[in-house]
């Protein structure tokens, strides 16, 4: 979305991950009860320029790590994610909206087809590890569950 | 809205008329062909209601100012671009868990 600002601001035409990110962003904002960010995007965005970041992050909750985040995401990569896909898949689960005291989202959603195929692919082996890991952490942890993962041509077909 | 076009012997392709009517589009209006490493993109020039909004917020004196800005972003090297995003890449080893926090228990 920021990068489709920038081209904007240029007067020329975005690439098509530009648009598929910044159209089927629109369309989840009108759905959606909160957009969230993670805590290393937040981070991006408050060093990049202003003027562009500076309404995304007014839009977007960053989601903090709750306990046994990287646990979980150490687990995702034995099923050949990426640490950095492991750790964003692990956001959707761990993530803690310390505002709403919410935790975990409904979906992620990714320009990257690959990703998304992988985690649908692979989704029963990961549901039984997920289930194996919550059964023996305390209570509270219960209510945790795993994420849709939509890629943005997915959401784009939906509107 | 994603649609499905195939490509004729001349290169031509056809969009259904639904989209043509949904679009406003008329004969003789023009579409850029965005090409890039993930595909083509047909594309009409128009913006999502975010960016709008966005852009529709900022007086001539910001439109300018963003202009210089996205000037100088688009004369970083693909290098910087690409260590501008991956910085502060997070751990997922142990020994950066002290960060984590435990779950509100209401």
């Amino acid at each position: 979305m920021y990068e489709r600002r920038v081209r904007l601001a240029l007067a020329k035409p975005p690439t098509v991950l530009q648009v598929e990110a910044a159209n089927s962003y629109a369309h989840i904002a009108t759905i959606a009860n909160h957009l969230y960010i993670t805590e290393q995007t937040a981070n991006i965005l408050k060093r990049r320029t202003e003027i562009f970041a500076a309404p995304i992050l007014a839009d977007t909750r960053a989601l903090k790590k709750a306990r046994y985040l990287r646990r979980w995401a150490r687990r995702l990569t034995d099923f050949a994610f990426s640490s950095e896909d492991a750790i964003v898949l692990a956001y959707g689960s761990f993530g803690l909206d310390v505002e709403s005291k919410t935790v975990g989202v409904d979906a992620i959603i990714t320009t990257d087809i690959r990703l998304a195929e992988h985690y649908e692919r692979r989704h029963g082996e990961i549901k039984h590890r997920f289930d194996d890991m919550i059964v023996n952490l305390p209570e509270t942890y219960a209510v945790l569950r795993l994420p849709q993962v939509l890629t943005t041509a997915a959401i784009l077909a939906m509107v | 809205m994603m649609e499905k076009l195939t490509v004729d012997a001349e290169g031509k392709i056809v969009i259904p008329p639904e989209v043509i009517q949904k679009r406003g589009l008329h004969p003789g209006d023009e579409l850029t062909l965005v090409e890039s490493a993930e595909g083509l993109l047909v594309y009409q020039g128009g913006v999502d209601e975010k960016t709008l909004a966005w852009w529709n917020r900022l007086d001539d004196r910001q439109r300018l100012l963003a202009e210089d800005y996205a000037l100088r972003d688009e004369n970083l090297s693909e290098h910087e671009q690409d260590a501008s995003w991956n910085q502060e890449a997070e751990s997922i080893e142990i020994e950066a868990e002290s960060d984590e926090l435990d779950l509100p228990t209401n």
